[in-house]
């Protein structure tokens, strides 16, 4: 497993290095002035637009700007932002991560534990009335655009019957220094919007996955062998078909691990929620080219060591691929 | 034991789903007033704000400037401005004015406010390396320096009008004794950046970047004890997250409500007040005089007058206006804010015509020869592209009301819907035939040679627009105070004669704030300096 696992690796690091290469040179050659969010609509002379130029060095040629960012990068140091001077991006990124965390983690959990769940069960009662809703449900669902569920979402439950709260991830007047359980109910509460959305609209897909896949698994011949040995159908179903019938949605699971930094751009700024989707949204409407970067970069990481992930569970559990 | 865990996460789940209920409730919520702005005010220190607006509006709270502008907005002479940290001042000569610095004003770590700490403000605000752009603005101030701790004197090079303005509208005081050993350059970046101790009626708190914004109440502000006892701001980029915040109740005043359609809806709730704020904004579709492919050149179409005339005349601009804001913006004549103190209520917009404008057309040789239903002379089509950018909903629509409008005399608009970054990079340099520009205005009209002046080409002037006699009333309207008013207006009728564009609209800001809040006062120039004598009552 490890030469193969170094082999991934080095194809993981390579594909980065690449990527933040494109990423750092199409972002430079894309049309848009970084300073134009910076001056809004006020009257700048040219000594005043030469000097943020330079500070931010975006006066110097392209290949000279990429050195200074690798340089600055292999030492931990991904530049300052432009838009909000003189934070450094670092910062900013480690200030944004816990909402995303958070906020991607509940999403992947919900979406997932539920698609599962409602996967085998419509596999399990397949044709029969409640596969039937399942899949409307499910479908409608996934049809809704997420930035729309949302708002009727804050609209019935924050602002018709003030049940939750529409937007923010605290509530603005909470003492940071309050006790952390009435900290960690206001964030809780801030969550539910967010990640019911977000869930609502995901969950189809997963649901679809599983129940595909254990449908296939289910007309196997050990699964009839299994029955044949008289073994219960539960045992047989989760121990045996069920197990066999995860290989795809663990490759989903891979795919999907990029949404616990980046969010949903639309649901975080519906519900104003202080990830790095909205962060990376706002940076490349402002052309603040090191948040970009930086968000860019830490979502290609997480993308590639989702793919690993995914490879190496299917490893762990398949023995047809550690064979092959 | 399977059980009782989940029990016992259950119940604590419910605790802390209880607990979070009751905070922010009570006395607190019912004395802060929450703010939602669309921008996060990244530097809310005299002469560092950049233009960055939202951060101009919490300067306000946390500064006092030495005046304010009067109720009309005249700023020329010193009768029309209100004091403020200045509790009197005296011109000693033609270029000599001195203020007396209130002796109760103290900064909110408890030191006193001095001579030297708006001498301070002032010299820093001149200095390119600090603020370039101020620095323009103030090159008439010749020096600024502390007599006595009571006494500001600031000379001038040259006798104008609007020297008093100048020294109090673009300059705060600030405190000398925490900012005197840091290099002007390195300002941005100190630590009294991070947390500015200001003068105001308001004291910094925290800030958690790109979210939310803390201020105190100062109680020991010299002009009174701020009613509202702690200003929160909330940063939401989103429209709609914006307006839910309000309408949830968890914020009190929006500065944006978005498209004119959400006005019936906030109307609708009687936890909510509108209040209406002119401003000094002014939107138009400029002309590019140039040739956007060489700008050496005149433009092949929109160089020429009658050209740019016909333009005008075909477009119904008051129903433009009245579709897209309703009652919410005037149309202005000339770049001329509806609160400017040199507009002239008797002008009169020039008159829609389309027959005229067609007229006008053809005389210039503008022709439908191959019958496509677009203009055209010598074998080029009467085409133009119209940039703007795409984060303006009004702007959007209004285009596409011109584009209808024009289309119908014969002349085809191209729409282009940029993003604001590449938007602004095409109008600073030219590439544009109409660019749909909006500029917040200096009150003062002195302000209009930036982009109406031959020498403001190359900078503000990106429309190349170029008339010597505008020039010369500009000026003149500066150094003659009794003939100013007539000076300015006069510059203004010929900007609109020569139609180097054509001005649209000047909105008024539906400023939506929580019906709790009474004694509101809202000021165009500065929304929230009177803020601290609002009166929070209780909570719905």
């Amino acid at each position: 497993m490890i030469p193969w696992l170094a082999r991934r690796m080095a194809q993981a690091v390579l594909t980065f290095v690449v990527v933040t290469v494109l990423l750092f040179v199409l972002m430079r050659l894309t049309p848009g002035d970084p300073l134009e969010r910076l001056t809004g609509d006020r009257a700048v002379s040219a000594e005043e637009t030469a000097e943020l130029r330079a500070r931010f060095g975006i006066d110097q040629p392209i290949a000279a700007q990429f050195r200074a960012f690798v340089l600055g990068a292999l030492t931990g140091n991904l530049g300052v932002s432009i838009e909000h001077y003189p934070t450094p991006v670092s910062t900013l990124l480690a200030s944004r991560l816990p909402a995303s965390l958070l906020l991607g983690g509940t999403v992947i959990l919900l979406t997932f534990g539920l698609g599962v769940s409602l996967g085998v069960l419509q596999a399990v009662r397949r044709g029969q009335r409640s596969d039937r809703w399942l899949t409307r449900a499910s479908l409608a669902l996934y049809a809704m655009p997420s930035f729309w569920l949302g708002l009727v979402l804050a609209w019935y439950f924050g602002i018709r019957h003030h049940l939750l709260p529409v937007a923010q991830m605290h509530d603005p007047l909470l003492s940071p220094d309050a006790p952390w359980l009435m900290r960690a109910g206001d964030t809780l509460q801030h969550l539910v919007l967010p990640a019911v959305t977000l869930t609502a609209v995901s969950v189809a897909a997963v649901m679809r996955y599983q129940r595909t896949a254990l449908l296939e698994v289910l007309r196997l011949d050990f699964v009839l062998a299994a029955r044949a040995r008289g073994l219960p159908e539960r045992l047989v179903l989760w121990r045996h078909a069920w197990r066999n019938a995860l290989f795809p949605v663990i490759g989903l699971l891979g795919l999907w691990l990029p949404i616990l930094v980046s969010g949903s751009v639309f649901v975080e700024q519906v519900f104003n929620w202080p990830g790095l989707g909205s962060l990376a949204a706002n940076a490349v409407g402002a052309r603040d080219y090191p948040v970009i970067l930086g968000t860019a970069m830490l979502v290609s990481a997480l993308v590639l060591l989702g793919g690993i992930l995914a490879d190496i569970g299917y490893f762990v559990l398949d023995p047809r691929v550690r064979r092959a | 034991m399977r059980r009782s865990l989940r029990y016992l996460a259950a119940l604590l789940l419910a605790t802390a789903w209880g607990a979070s209920s009751a905070a922010g409730q009570g006395a607190t919520r019912q004395e802060t007033v929450v703010i939602v702005m669309g921008r996060e005010p990244s530097n809310p220190i005299p002469t560092l704000w950049r233009g960055n607006t939202a951060a101009q509006d919490i300067m306000d709270l946390l500064f006092l400037p030495l005046a304010r502008l009067g109720p009309n907005f005249i700023t020329v002479g010193e009768k029309d401005f209100q004091p403020a940290l200045a509790r009197s001042w005296v011109r000693r000569d033609s270029l000599t004015l001195v203020f007396e610095i209130d002796p109760r004003a103290r900064w909110h770590d408890g030191a006193p406010v001095v001579a030297a700490d708006a001498a301070l403000g002032l010299n820093l605000a001149r200095d390119p390396k600090v603020s370039a752009g101020t620095a323009l603005l103030l090159r008439r101030v010749a020096s600024a320096t502390a007599e006595d701790p009571a006494h500001l004197v600031v000379r001038f090079t040259e006798a104008y009008d609007e020297q008093f303005y100048d020294t109090i509208f673009h300059v705060f005081p600030l405190p000398s004794h925490l900012i005197d050993s840091i290099p002007a350059g390195q300002l941005d970046r100190s630590a009294y950046a991070s947390a500015p101790v200001g003068n105001g009626p308001y004291k910094w708190v925290r800030r958690v970047p790109k979210e939310q914004l803390d201020l105190a109440a100062n109680d020991q502000f010299f002009l009174g004890r701020p009613g509202p006892r702690r200003v929160t701001v909330l940063v939401a980029g989103d429209p709609d997250a914006m307006l839910n915040l309000l309408l949830s109740g968890t914020a009190d005043v929006l500065q944006t409500l978005g498209p004119v359609t959400n006005i019936p809806r906030v109307k609708a709730d009687k936890r909510l007040t509108i209040y209406p704020l002119p401003s000094f904004s002014v939107g138009y579709l400029l002309f590019n005089l140039r040739d956007p492919a060489d700008l050496s050149r005149p433009h092949p179409i929109l160089s020429d007058r009658d050209t740019r005339e016909a333009i005008r005349m075909a477009l119904d601009v008051p129903a433009m206006v009245q579709s897209t804001f309703g009652a919410w913006a005037s149309v202005p004549v000339g770049p001329v804010p509806e609160l400017s103190w040199i507009r002239d209520p008797g002008a009169r917009q020039p008159a829609y015509d389309p027959a005229g404008a067609r007229r006008l057309l053809a005389a210039r040789g503008w022709r439908d020869t191959n019958g496509d239903g677009t203009l055209d002379r010598d074998g080029v089509p009467l085409a133009l592209s119209l940039n703007f950018p795409g984060t303006s909903a009004p702007r959007a629509q209004i285009a596409l009301l011109a584009q209808e409008q024009l289309r119908k005399v014969g002349i085809q608009i191209n729409i282009n819907r940029l993003e604001g970054p590449v938007w602004s990079e095409r109008r600073s340099q030219g590439n544009f035939d109409i660019d749909f520009g909006s500029a917040t205005l200096d009150p003062s009209p002195y302000g209009l040679i930036q982009s109406w002046s031959c020498a403001g080409r190359g900078g503000s002037n990106v429309g190349y627009y170029c008339d010597p006699k505008v020039d010369s009333l500009l000026t003149l309207g500066q150094l003659r105070q009794k003939e100013a008013k007539a000076l300015y207006r006069e510059a203004v009728q010929t900007i609109v004669a020569d139609v180097p564009a054509v001005f649209v609209y000047s909105p008024t800001s539906p400023y939506t704030i929580s019906s709790r809040i009474r004694k509101v006062e809202l000021n165009a120039v500065g929304p929230f300096s009177a803020l601290w004598r609002w009166n929070p009552g209780p909570l719905p």
